[in-house]
């Protein structure tokens, strides 16, 4: 068989791109919304009162508190994280590691007392930003699978442009009055190549975010497999301390903090307190980055017992190690403001339609002649279609939703809000086994408007005598009512889908009414 | 404020290289443009299009400055294809906008 190379680049864009478009899809939905991530965890806890500034004198008295949590509830984990509060975010977040097979720790605290933070709980934004990358799988199975999923979307990117024939001519056409099969090839293709910089950006950067443990044989023929050993020789984080084995008793951190602050002229952002309870114990500031592309925190280490700084890690990344934490810098898109974050939240919306518009072109191409049954294949890819391009905005609906109703008393109650997310997702995926399809995608896409209504209305039913800043809340549940709105507007869109064919009959009969007059 | 700049200018750019097409110019203006109006409107297009990438790096320098430029290429590239496919005829009065914009943003940056 002897096809030509455009040809073969086709059947392999059309197929790496079916086999990997559904993880894509839930990837790209996720990954757009972790852009807003701190704002979904604020929405999500909706008592959380801004204050107007830290002082370093709250921040050291609040790190003093937290040491004091840590040692009555925690004195045998390994690491401690305490991640400092913020004005945006007037809280103590502490997570511990424990020794290996045992689940780490986490809880919030009021900066003030030191008491357990009155919060309902959720994993807010974090959820989101966490299925990314793991797809809320065992780490090391959901990043693999991710992993592969980007890769293979290279290969769907590279041989996609090489396919599209008038990637020029064809640059602002999308063409409405045509076949279906048409349109959505339009559409594909406008999503496609207008943000084509930010796909092959995204999805690179993507990879090499994780590209050590994809490849890591570098790391372990130099490192003999230690990891930290090479992150602390390229200047990513401070030495690692060992453990000395003899039990020491950890300085009191909040000095630390205010020499920490008085070392970087950035914001604090956490402590790590490394083997806090042995006699080699270490204490590192870790500051959030300054203004620029690059993705590395600042940081101070201390020693633990001692309170003596041992190490100042600021800038002089060497060019591979500046290279890569540029590449993490553009994927997270930290550095951008509010304006930029905005085109780059457009800019995933893009990446989630050209992924939706591609699997429903692949159905779409495919359609049965009237009167002819379609086929397994047809069907299996329809519903999975449907089961995702619904379902998981659907679940995240309902994660909203969860939110709001759930009891706050309720035992495991993040964990609850996580199922919700899960079981509103898979009822709408079973209605992609309804058999008139086109009922189907208007119905599930209805749903999800209605859910994403339902939301707000909850929201001011609910949280209004909790929010700090009403026309904060009232902003995102605007942007919430947008993403209604437009979910309605497919809904209809889906409803009147046949109505060219349909007008064209209508207006045949007229035309030819006259011509019988006249004949 | 300063990404406006690049947004504004970039618009004027694609609209231009858009309407150097007979497609898009005869949903506008009734019929395809001559040689020469093609050949004005394509090296405008480019001409502004280069115009927004030294805007972003004047106002925001050469580290965010081209990822500003490529953001606002992406935005105002999907505001003008929506635009000429539902309701071409609305160029007409969004290109002085989108210049006023642009002028108004980059004076205030300036000042």
């Amino acid at each position: 068989m002897k096809q030509g190379f455009r040809q073969s680049m086709a059947w392999l864009h059309t197929w790496s791109g079916l086999v990997v478009g559904w993880v894509l899809f839930a990837v790209f939905v996720t990954g757009t919304a972790s852009y807003y991530r701190a704002e979904i965890s604020r929405w999500m806890q909706p008592e959380l009162k801004r204050e107007a500034q830290v002082t370093p004198e709250a921040l050291a008295a609040a790190a003093d508190l937290a040491v004091v949590h840590l040692q009555t509830h925690a004195g045998a984990a390994r690491t401690w994280f305490v991640t400092l509060p913020t004005p945006e975010r007037p809280l103590v977040e502490l997570f511990w590691r424990n020794k290996p097979g045992t689940p780490p720790g986490h809880v919030l605290l009021d900066p003030q007392t030191g008491a357990p933070a009155a919060m309902r709980a959720t994993r807010g934004g974090d959820f989101f930003y966490r299925f990314h990358f793991e797809l809320n799988l065992a780490p090391l199975w959901g990043r693999w699978i991710v992993g592969i999923c980007a890769m293979v979307m290279l290969v769907a990117l590279v041989s996609g442009v090489i396919t599209h024939r008038r990637i020029f001519a064809d640059f602002f056409t999308l063409r409405r009055d045509k076949a279906a099969q048409r349109g959505w090839l339009d559409a594909h293709n406008v999503s496609g190549v207008l943000a084509l910089p930010f796909h092959l950006m995204i999805t690179y950067t993507g990879v090499v975010t994780l590209a050590l443990m994809y490849m890591p044989w570098g790391v372990t023929a130099a490192y003999k497999g230690d990891q930290f050993a090479y992150f602390a020789e390229t200047g990513q984080i401070t030495k690692a301390r060992p453990a000395a084995g003899q039990p020491g008793t950890l300085a009191p951190v909040g000095p630390m903090v205010g020499r920490a602050l008085a070392t970087i002229p950035e914001p604090l952002e956490r402590l790590t307190i490394v083997n806090p309870r042995d006699a080699n114990s270490t204490v590192v500031a870790v500051f959030e980055e300054p203004h620029g592309l690059s993705h590395e925190h600042p940081q101070v280490a201390f020693a633990g017992t001692s309170g003596d700084v041992v190490e100042v890690l600021s800038g002089g990344l060497k060019p591979a190690a500046k290279t890569f934490t540029t590449m993490v810098g553009l994927h997270e898109a930290h550095f951008a403001g509010a304006a930029l974050r905005v085109l780059f939240f457009l800019c995933g919306l893009m990446g989630c339609a050209m992924v939706g518009s591609g699997l429903v072109l692949w159905t779409v191409a495919r359609l049965p002649k009237a009167g002819v049954a379609t086929g397994f294949g047809w069907r299996l890819v329809h519903a999975l279609n449907l089961g995702t391009i619904a379902g998981l905005p659907a679940g995240i609906a309902a994660y909203f939703l969860a939110n709001r109703l759930l009891p706050l008393d309720l035992g495991a109650r993040a964990e609850r809000e996580v199922w919700v997310f899960f079981g509103a997702w898979l009822a709408v995926a079973l209605v992609g086994l309804w058999p008139a399809p086109r009922r189907a995608w208007r119905g599930a896409l209805a749903l999800v408007a209605a859910l994403f209504v339902a939301v707000v209305i909850v929201d001011v039913a609910t949280a209004r005598a909790l929010w700090d800043d009403p026309a904060w809340f009232l902003g995102f549940d605007a942007a919430l009512l947008a993403l209604a709105a437009g979910f309605a507007l497919v809904s209809h869109k889906v409803a009147r889908f046949a109505a060219p064919r349909r007008m064209r009959r209508v207006m045949e009969a007229p035309a030819a009414a006259p011509q019988m007059g006249r004949a | 404020m300063t990404l406006l700049v690049s947004l504004g200018v970039s618009f004027l750019g694609f609209a231009a290289l858009c309407l150097s097409m007979a497609r898009h110019h005869q949903a506008v203006w009734s019929g395809p443009p001559d040689r020469h109006r093609t050949l004005t409107l394509r090296a405008a297009g480019w001409g502004l299009i280069a115009l927004s990438l030294a805007a972003a790096i004047r106002f925001d320098g050469w580290n965010v400055g081209p990822v500003d430029w490529l953001g606002s290429l992406i935005g105002a590239g999907l505001l003008l294809i929506v635009v000429q496919s539902y309701r071409p005829r609305a160029l007409l009065w969004m290109t002085p906008v989108a210049a006023a914009i642009a002028l108004v943003a980059a004076l205030g940056s300036l000042v």
